[in-house]
């Protein structure tokens, strides 16, 4: 079997009296992974430590079975990396700097060349990429530096925070974008965000890290499932509605009121005649009180909710 | 190169299955790379202005003497180490200006990081960027003693005898560039990596050598430091002096004061441009990223 593609024990890092990671142990498979968390959670520390331009305090961390620490020159033409911060000399045109890049990486100068028009042609720059690069658009930026992560064909691109600063199209543009390079080119991705909505989209797998240490890892679906919430919608006034949210409560089940919409609480770890049970008491409930119902159905979970649940 | 814009196809994604040269090919480009920012290559107008006056202004004494010399029919001589050691400021304006241009500005734009998670490590692009910095600082210091070197011979009446008569001096030309190329592209590389805004590198590298020539100057005149001792202390007058001394030529202040032995100086150099040196490497095994 071949190892998991990102593999990190005990990943742990200080600056001085802040700790950035805290013992963070984590496995990603291949595919899209969204690495989610705040501003100052650690997810830029965690990305600096996989590449090698941060020595952990302690712990290990491996990509496809290399570690990061001792086995740098396994891993340099594995990975593309696309920073968080502005790496564009504006002098420079893309094409010219993202040939650099590729030569950076060894390949030599006439396929770098090759590589670099190819690549930029798949974020969509044509004609531009001749152009110095201080006149681009903050949009034509993120592509440029998309593009030189993918120059030297990496099985695993990082990118941090690749949608900052773009404005709702251009994100969208960009999320295809990487969507495309994960699905269609073979490449695993470890994406960052600090905005989960979009990671939602786009991401297999969601790793989420609060406070430098790992809230939770696992596949979207999973995350957004089924919750424990049945949410009710009447056709009635207010009175209706309180006499119907009264009648459910004197059942004996947990019930609230969120404006328009009742919200009942399912234990957990009900089984489906229980599951059931809850339905016929809102059935019963909204007869009794003469009300129509217009919609009964599990809240599905909202990728949000892992922050709350994580702050709580 | 062409592209086929008649039609788009769109190709999608190719791997790459060439060559990679690894480390290797990384240290060419880079070094390439920063010889192209030296001279401003590639880049607009304003990043050509001081490699282009530096490199006209200390070469146009040279075409003068050897225009005078020239008419003279030959009977002139031809003073090396006069002409050069009024340049030697402006070879510092040039490592000044355009060291920063390549060091500073990697870290100005954040483009070192990049590179490091590359086949690039930390000691590999010290020693690139130095080896850059260094070719482009010996181009410009051996252009006009080369330019007097090539001219002396080839307006002589009789070339073929001028060169089996001063062949020989290529020598000294060669030494005299390496030497003076070495220590300011040692000291100013060392300066711009400390910092990633250009003018403050620029300002540093420049008054660096003017505090020091200005220290040297106080001491030699107030505290009655030897005039043998400042000659080495301050490299713009020790890389002078050794340009008169490596051509035979001589000053009224030489005469009274005998400088120190020619090697003495080779060795104050040589131990100035590796400090420069030993100050990048260190610096660029901190930096943070």
């Amino acid at each position: 079997m071949t190892p998991p593609l990102l593999v990190a024990r005990d990943l742990t890092r200080r600056y001085g009296a802040v700790t950035a990671l805290d013992a963070l142990t984590v496995d990603v498979d291949a595919g899209i992974t969204g690495l989610v968390g705040a501003n100052g959670a650690g997810k830029s520390t965690f990305i600096k430590i996989l590449l090698g331009l941060v020595e952990p305090t302690s712990g290990t961390a491996a990509l496809a079975g290399h570690d990061v620490c001792t086995e740098r020159d396994a891993i340099r033409a594995l990975v593309g990396y696309m920073p968080e911060h502005d790496c564009l000399p504006p002098e420079m045109s893309a094409a010219e700097f993202v040939t650099f890049m590729a030569r950076c990486s060894g390949l030599p100068a006439n396929a770098a060349r090759e590589r670099a028009a190819e690549v930029l042609r798949h974020v969509g720059l044509f004609e531009e990429r001749y152009r110095p690069m201080g006149g681009y658009s903050t949009g034509m930026g993120q592509r440029v530096k998309l593009a030189q992560a993918l120059v030297h064909d990496p099985r695993l691109l990082i990118l941090d925070e690749p949608t900052n600063g773009l404005d709702p199209a251009g994100r969208d543009d960009m999320l295809a974008l990487i969507e495309r390079t994960g699905r269609e080119f073979g490449m695993s991705v470890l994406v960052s965000s600090h905005l989960l909505g979009e990671l939602e989209r786009i991401a297999e797998r969601i790793v989420l890290i609060e406070a430098g240490r790992l809230v939770r890892a696992a596949p979207v679906g999973v995350l957004t499932g089924e919750t424990g919430t049945l949410v009710v919608e009447l056709d009635a006034d207010a009175a209706t509605l309180d006499a119907f949210v009264t009648g459910l409560a004197s059942r004996g089940l947990a019930v609230r009121l969120d404006r328009q919409r009742v919200l009942v609480d399912i234990p957990d770890g009900a089984d489906p005649a229980q599951v059931a049970h809850v339905h016929d008491a809102v059935r019963d409930a909204a007869v009794a009180c003469e009300a129509g119902l217009l919609r009964l159905e599990r809240r599905r979970g909202h990728l949000e909710d892992l922050f709350a649940s994580a702050a709580a | 190169m062409s592209d086929p814009t008649a039609t788009i196809h769109d190709l999608g994604y190719r791997r790459y299955e060439g060559p990679r040269d690894g480390a290797r090919g990384a240290f060419d480009a880079l070094v390439w790379q920063g010889i192209r920012t030296m001279f401003g290559i590639g880049r607009p107008f304003k990043a050509k202005s001081v490699p282009v006056f530096v490199i006209v202004v200390t070469m146009l004494p040279a075409l003068a003497t050897l225009t005078a010399a020239s008419a003279s029919g030959g009977q002139m001589p031809v003073p090396y180490g006069i002409l050069i050691a009024p340049q030697l400021l402006l070879f510092v304006l040039y490592g000044a200006a355009q060291a920063p241009e390549m060091l500073s500005r990697d870290q100005q734009h954040r483009v070192l990081p990049l590179m490091l998670t590359r086949d690039v490590t930390r000691g590999q692009y010290a020693s690139a960027r130095l080896l850059a910095m260094f070719t482009a600082m010996f181009v410009v210091c051996l252009a006009p003693l080369l330019l007097l070197y090539i001219g002396e011979i080839s307006i002589a009446k009789q070339p073929t005898a001028a060169f089996a008569r001063m062949g020989g001096k290529i020598g000294p030309v060669l030494l005299h560039a390496t030497m003076t190329a070495w220590v300011i592209a040692g000291v100013s590389a060392a300066l711009a990596s400390l910092t990633a805004r250009r003018a403050y590198a620029t300002a540093a590298v420049i008054g660096v050598f003017l505090v020091v020539a200005a220290i040297t100057t106080g001491l030699n005149e107030l505290a009655g430091l030897p005039d043998g001792v400042t000659a080495l202390l301050d490299p713009i007058q020790a890389l002078r002096t050794m340009a008169l001394m490596l051509f035979g030529e001589t000053t009224r202040g030489m005469e009274l004061t005998p400088p120190p032995p020619l090697p003495l100086f080779l060795v104050v150099l040589v131990a100035l441009g590796a400090a420069g040196a030993a100050g990048l490497v260190w610096r660029l095994r901190r930096v943070d990223l």
